[in-house]
This record gives structure tokens, sequence and C-alpha cells, in this order.
């Protein structure tokens, strides 16, 4: 994988935040330090219930601005503090996709889903038609504009929330277990117009997830959550060799991985880590010819 | 593959009207309906609705279902109503004995009661009916643009539709919930005795209404991740505008009801 | 020779009114006391097969029969008792204000005396490890817990078989293997189990028997070693073997490594030992 340039200064910065929910006795998020540049593809890992997807709401404000509780530190999205700018604002900047396709797609055409957002700006009509064509084109559901959401397959749908998403012209893409109810067909589509977001548009897309082997092609980064602290980050290499730390934040690795691992355990190292099965392959072939 | 949230798509007559046109047939409508006084303009009402349904181009199934949903309510009301409206001619003999003390005597089924118990049921059967077409016919964003453009602030206007679309909404995942129900043995809804079947709601509606309510927590989030409650005009890009078949469906319900005001009256 | 208890013959079912062909002329059997995987991408008529075996759809053509009784003879009652059915989506199969009287619901209904269905609670929480959420609300727990208090309820009905439509959906990693675990458990006990699943690995690692479906059609019906050396068939229906065994079918020839593992070990063993000769 070629290593990524990134910017200067960060476009998220989260310092010392700690977060608990509204009536809640214990922290959901604590003593958070991290940054991200613009045009990172991070992935973010981590068992259920460790806090990924509180995460994923401080970034775009609806933690704490819609769900209250108290927020400790801060949380700077493209220079905005999200606690001082509503939820509303920083929709321009962020969008966020959940987990299930059917909870955030509630019109009853594809072309009123993805024009929803703009809509809400009070944008011109001309341009919100512009950013729905592109949208669709560029998650590949052109031509679908007066399909009911509900008759599209999983993965159509979460093209279509990622779209509807997109079309609010955000620089930020956050992806909460969005393929956890998706088939691997659906898992591939989602992956591969993410990819196509941060390659050809930019975009810096943070993307909570089980799928390891995607995470591996993919992720620039990966953030480990564990009881709602960050206890590790680091290339997709330095987090899968770590088996201590795996077993530790119960995270599973692609099995390519896990292979090198078990290898390891038995005292036979591949010069290179192996995080996808070309590396693997080569790794067995030098083990093979170093003997 | 299911048209969710009670929309069906189509291009029949009632499809095309306007939405404030259908709005404002329901508000008339609710006006209207409760002030009948007759059994058979109450009846000529449903028929009416009936006639509307037929000729929208829907399935008839469609109203079959909704028909089927609102049976137990309509059953319970009469059965109700038949009981406890007063009269004078006794069909079946009081209920409870007349030794009882306060309450001694009640209960008889009479001619009156019937009458009345058919009136009000009629009645809400043809006010259902109605909403039920306004809603198969209307989308939800035309709900609400039809509901703003009459006045009303967008984000009132969004909770209304919302609320009009629930029951729909509600009823296939009903029916998901039913199903895993007779997995398990349990088929009180299948039964013919209503007060079975009124024992067997709480286990239906535990579910359904926690679903429903984390379903719409998460809606709310994604609704607010794209903008929802942002500040200034919002834009639409479908536009409504009432047109000649809007202004003589407008005329003839004015004549229809007017008619029906007289009558009752 | 086991006797069969799922016989499906020819069995074809259309979702009317819309006309989609969910599952087309599919006959397979399985037998008492197998552990058999039903693998496909969504849409390919899992679920719907499934939901015909116990009853909950008719079949339009063909028929079924469980231990010998045919379904559309049978009510979904009747068959519960023999075949149990735990349904993708946890929240729609949890209807009481406690664990145990979740539990309790199935038996309840089914008219047992209260000491019966005490002591079959009993068992389905020893089970299932249930013993600390007994008098919790269902639908406040965990959704590991939550799939685990409808696998226990379904349980205690007492069937022979048991089918589970996607159990490891929304969980994570633990979760599935925990799902997995119960599901070998019932298995060593005795049950048949059937599970539809996109998770080709957790298939590979525990399942005796692949049935692949795709579009409605049985694509594949062997064991998973077969199933998952024939990647190209797969592709038909959008599925890929299990990336170690990809990437044992990726190695070249001469290093005479196996081509047909399914676990990460197999393959990890199998590298050992040719390296340390």
């Amino acid at each position: 994988m070629v290593a990524k340039e990134f910017q200067e200064t960060p476009q998220i910065v989260i310092r010392d935040v700690s977060y608990r929910y509204p009536d809640a006795e214990d922290y959901a998020l604590e003593g958070l330090n991290l940054t991200i540049h613009k045009g990172e593809f991070v992935a973010i890992l981590g068992e259920h219930l460790a806090g990924k997807s509180t995460f994923c709401q401080l970034l775009n404000g609806i933690i704490p601005n819609f769900k209250g509780g108290e927020l400790e530190g801060s949380v700077l999205v493209c220079g905005l503090d999200t606690q001082d700018v509503s939820v509303a604002e920083l929709a321009r900047k962020v969008g966020i996709v959940l987990q299930d396709p059917e909870a955030q797609l509630f019109t009853t055409k594809v072309i009123n889903e993805v024009a929803f957002g703009p809509e809400n700006l009070g944008l011109e009509r001309e341009e919100i038609l512009r950013r729905v064509r592109w949208a669709l084109k560029v998650v590949g559901l052109e031509g679908m504009e007066d399909r009911p959401p509900p008759s599209l397959s999983g993965g159509q749908k979460q093209r279509l929330a990622i779209a509807a998403a997109l079309a609010m012209r955000p620089e930020v893409l956050v992806l909460d277990e969005a393929t956890s109810q998706l088939d691997p067909v659906g898992t591939e589509e989602v992956f591969s117009v993410v990819r196509r977001l941060n390659r050809e548009y930019e975009v810096t897309i943070i993307m909570s997830t089980h799928k390891s082997e995607e995470v591996a092609r993919f992720a620039d980064r990966i953030l480990v959550i564990h009881q709602g602290r960050l206890i590790a980050q680091g290339t997709p290499q330095e987090i899968f060799r770590d088996t201590e730390l795996l077993r530790r934040a119960a995270i599973r690795p692609p099995q390519v991985s896990e292979l090198a691992n078990y290898l390891e355990a038995h005292s036979l190292r591949m010069l290179e880590f192996p995080i996808t099965i070309e590396q693997a392959k080569r790794g067995i072939e030098q083990l093979f010819a170093g003997v | 593959m299911d048209y969710s949230a009670g929309y069906y798509p189509g291009h029949g007559f009632f499809h095309r009207l306007d939405p404030r046109v259908k709005i404002a047939l329901m508000a008339i409508l609710t006006i209207i309906v409760p002030l009948v006084r007759h059994v058979y303009i109450a009846v000529a009402m449903l028929l009416t609705v009936v006639v509307l349904w037929c000729i929208s181009g829907l399935p008839l199934r469609i109203m079959g279902g909704y028909l089927k949903m609102l049976r137990g309510i309509i059953a319970f009301l009469f059965v109700v109503q038949a009981i406890l409206h007063p009269g004078e001619v006794a069909l079946i003999d009081p209920l409870i004995p007349p030794s009882v003390p306060l309450i001694g005597g009640k209960g008889s089924v009479t001619m009156e009661g019937l009458l009345f118990a058919a009136l009000i049921t009629v009645r809400l059967l043809a006010l259902a009916l109605a909403f039920f077409l306004v809603t198969v016919t209307t989308p939800i964003h035309l709900f609400t643009l039809g509901l703003v453009r009459l006045g009303l602030p967008y984000q009132l206007a969004y909770t209304i539709t919302t609320a009009f679309n629930l029951v729909p909404t509600l009823q296939a995942e009903a029916k998901l919930i039913m199903d895993a129900q007779r997995l398990r043995a349990f088929s009180a809804f299948e039964q013919r005795n209503p007060l079975a079947r009124m024992k067997a709601y709480p286990l239906l509606l535990t579910p359904l209404v926690i679903g429903a309510m984390r379903r719409a927590q998460l809606m709310a989030v994604a609704m607010e991740s794209r903008g929802f409650g942002s500040e200034g005009e919002r834009t639409y890009i479908e536009d409504i505008a009432m047109e000649t078949k809007d202004w003589v469906f407008v005329g003839l319900t004015t004549l229809y009801c007017v008619a029906v005001l007289a009558v009752n009256f | 020779m086991r006797a069969p208890v799922i016989e499906v013959e020819n069995l074809t079912y259309i979702y009317r009114p819309y006309g989609i062909v969910a599952l087309e002329d599919v006959s397979l059997e399985i037998k008492e006391g197998e552990f058999v995987a039903i693998i496909g991408r969504n849409g390919s008529g899992k679920t719907t097969l499934l939901k015909n075996i116990v009853g909950l759809l008719k079949p339009t053509q063909g028929r079924v029969l469980v231990e010998g009784v045919d379904i559309s003879r049978s009510t979904v009652a009747e068959l519960a008792t023999r075949v149990g059915l735990v349904l993708q989506n946890p929240d729609q199969q949890l209807f009481s204000q406690t664990v145990e009287e979740e539990i309790a619901f199935g038996p309840r209904n089914l008219g047992l005396p209260e000491s019966e269905v005490e002591s079959r609670v009993e068992e389905a929480i020893a089970l299932l490890g249930l013993e600390r959420f007994r008098h919790e609300f269902p639908l406040a727990l965990s959704i590991g817990d939550r799939a685990r208090v409808v696998i226990a309820s379904v349980l205690a009905m007492r069937p022979h078989i048991i089918l589970l439509d996607e159990p490891t959906m929304g969980q994570d990693y633990r979760g599935h293997r925990e799902i997995m675990s119960i599901a070998e458990r019932l298995h060593r006990d005795g049950y048949t189990v059937v599970i539809a699943t996109h998770h080709v690995d957790l298939v590979a690692e525990y399942a005796q028997r692949v049935i692949v479906l795709c579009e409605g059609r049985v694509l594949l019906d062997d064991t998973p070693a077969a199933v998952f050396s024939q990647p190209e068939v797969l592709r038909r229906t959008h599925m890929a073997p299990p990336q170690i065994t990809r990437l044992a079918q990726a190695l070249p020839p001469s290093l005479e490594l196996p081509r047909d593992v399914l676990t990460v070990e197999e393959l990890g063993e199998a590298v050992l030992e040719l390296l340390h000769n």
C-alpha cells in the first residue's frame, strides 16, 4: 500500500474527552486524545459496547447536542467545536451512516432520500438536483431515482444512505458498523464506494467495523477502543500482529494474520507481517525458500 | 419488497389529487362524521368511501387488510355500545340482574342500542377508511408538503405526517412478531374469541412499541445528521399546484357535505 | 443409517402477490444429528426455506416433511415441538417481562403442567448460561444476550431439530463464537442443527455439511472442504471461501500444502510439519 501524505493541520482534534450518557453512572468514553488528518481512512475496532458508536456520534455533534449527557474536553472538527455549533451546521462537514439500513431511510423514493439533507439546508432546487445526481453516481445508484428505498437490497440501502450523507458535501464520512447487517456482496459494495470516496474525492473516512480483512486492505490507521478508552492505534500491520492487544480487546485479525501469529508462536517468523493474501503467500514462499 | 409506511404507488385519481385537498378532506370528515345522527347517512358515507377506494386503482386487498385490522376494535365497540346504550325495546334481557345495587338492571341489548352501536361503528369505519385512503395514496413527503403549504411550520408538519404513517409501519412489524409467537404455540390472534385476542395484545404491544421507539430514536439521529431542524427556509424539490381537477373535487365534496348536513339535521 | 428428519421435495415458493420466486424446485434431505449450514447471499432463499420447514409458510409447490409429518397438514404449534426456529431479529421474538417468563411462554402455551414448565425453564437457563438474567426484562439486554434468550425460549419447546436464521446478526466476534459454541454443544447433545448464515469462516470451522443456495436453487450440497474447494462455483452466488482457504488455494502446488484447509490451525500445522521435516 502506498503511504499517504497528510496535511500538517489535523482535521479532527479530540482533546481529553470523557463522556457520560444522561443518567449513567459509568463513563462511556474516558480520556480520549487523538487527531485525524484530512484524507485518512481510519478504522475503529473494538468489542460490542466498547464505545465505538459513542465515538462516532461525537464527531457530528449528535453527542452531546442531541443526546445530552456530560461531555468533558473538546472535539474540534474542521475547525468547529462540536459543543459550540448545532448538529445541523456540523452536518455540512460530517456525514454519518448507521448500522441499520431500514432505520435511516424514511422517504418513499431514492431521489427524495438523497435530497432530504440539502432540502433542509434551503439550497436552490437546481443545486440540490446537481448534488443528488452526483451522489447517486458516486455510489453507483444512478437510474434508481424513482425506486422505493424498501425495495433495495441491503448493500444498495447502505449505499443510498451514503449518498444521502454525501449530498451534504461533507469532508468527513463516519460509518458506524454500516456493514454489520450486510452479506459479503453488500459489504464489498459499501467498502468499494467508501474507498472511492477516500481515494478520488479525498473524503476522510472513519469506519467502525468488524470486517478485518477489508480493514487490512483499505485502512491507513486503526483505533482500538476498549471499555471506553483508546488503548492502541497504529497501522493494520502493527495492530494485527499484537496478539496480546487482540486478545485483550477481543478483536479478530484477518485469518492470514492469525496464521502468521500462529507460526510466530511456534518460532517461525515471516519477513513481512502479512495482512493480505498476497503478502501471506509471499511470506510462506519465503519460509519454504529459506529452509 | 414491501411498501411499508403505508404508501402504495399508483396513478389513480386519488393519487393525483393535490395533497392539500386530501388533508382538507380528512379535516372536514373529522368534523362532519361525528355529527351524523342517522345510521343510513353513515352507511351512505361509508359506501362513498368504499367507492372511492374501488375507483382509486388500488388492489382491493389493501382495503381488505385495513378492514381486517379494524375488525377487533369495531366488534368491541359494537358490543359495548349495544349493551350500554339505554333504550326501551329489550331484545336481550339485562346481563346484570336487577337485584344488584346501583348497576342492577343494566346491560340489556335494546333495538335502540343496536342502532346506536351500528351508527357508531359505521361512522368510525367510514372515517378510518377515508384516512387510510389518504395515507395509502399520498407519499410522505407530499403529505408533509401539503401541510406546509397550508401554513404549518415544517417540523410540525413532519411530526404529524409521521404520526399518520405510524399504523401501516407497525402493521408489517406486528406480523413478524405474531409469526414468532406462533412458533411458540401461541395463536391467540387467530382465535374467534375477542376476549382471548384482547389478552394477547400486551404480548404484541411490548416488542412492537419498544421496537418502534428504538427505530424512532435511530431515525431521529439520522434526520438530525442530515440537517433536520436547520434554520431558515426549507427547499422542496417537488412542488404541488392546485389544478382544475382538484378544485372540481373540492366543489363536489363541499356539495356532498352540505347535502349530508342538510339531511342530517 | 440415520433417519431423515427433514425432507424437502421439489419445493417451490412464490411470494404472492409480488410474484417473487424465492425457492425453485429445491430438494434436499437432512438426517438426524447432522450439523448443516445453509449459505448464500441475502435474497438467495435461506429464510424462506427455513420458514417453509416450520410451517410459517406453506409450499406453493412440492412438499416438506418433518419427522415424516407433512407440514402442510400440520399446525405451526404442533411442528414447534419437533423443529424450532430462531429468527434473525431477537427484538421481534421477545414478548415477556422477565427472562423466566419468556422461556416459560412456549411450554405454557403447550398446556404443560406448571412443574414441567418450571423444569424446562431451569434446563434452558442452565444450558444457555442465563442465570444472572433471570428476572431481567429481555428487551433491555444486550444483543448477544437477547439472542441467547430467544434460543433458550425455543429450546424450551423441546424440539429435536433446531434451525437458526443468521443467529450472529449484530454481534461482535466474541458473540459469534459464543453462538457457534452453543450450536456445537446442542449438536453434541443430539440435536439436529441447521444454521443459515453468510459467515463462511464460522461455517468452515463448525459445519459438517454445507448447502449453498443461489437465487432459490441449490447450487452445492457437500462437506465444507468440498464446497470451499470450488471457488468458481461459489462466485456465481457472490460468495467466496474463507480467507485462509483462499490463501491455501493461492499457494504454489510445489509447496505440497493442502489446498482444502478450513481453519488457520490446519494450515499452520501443515506448514510447521513440512518445515520441520
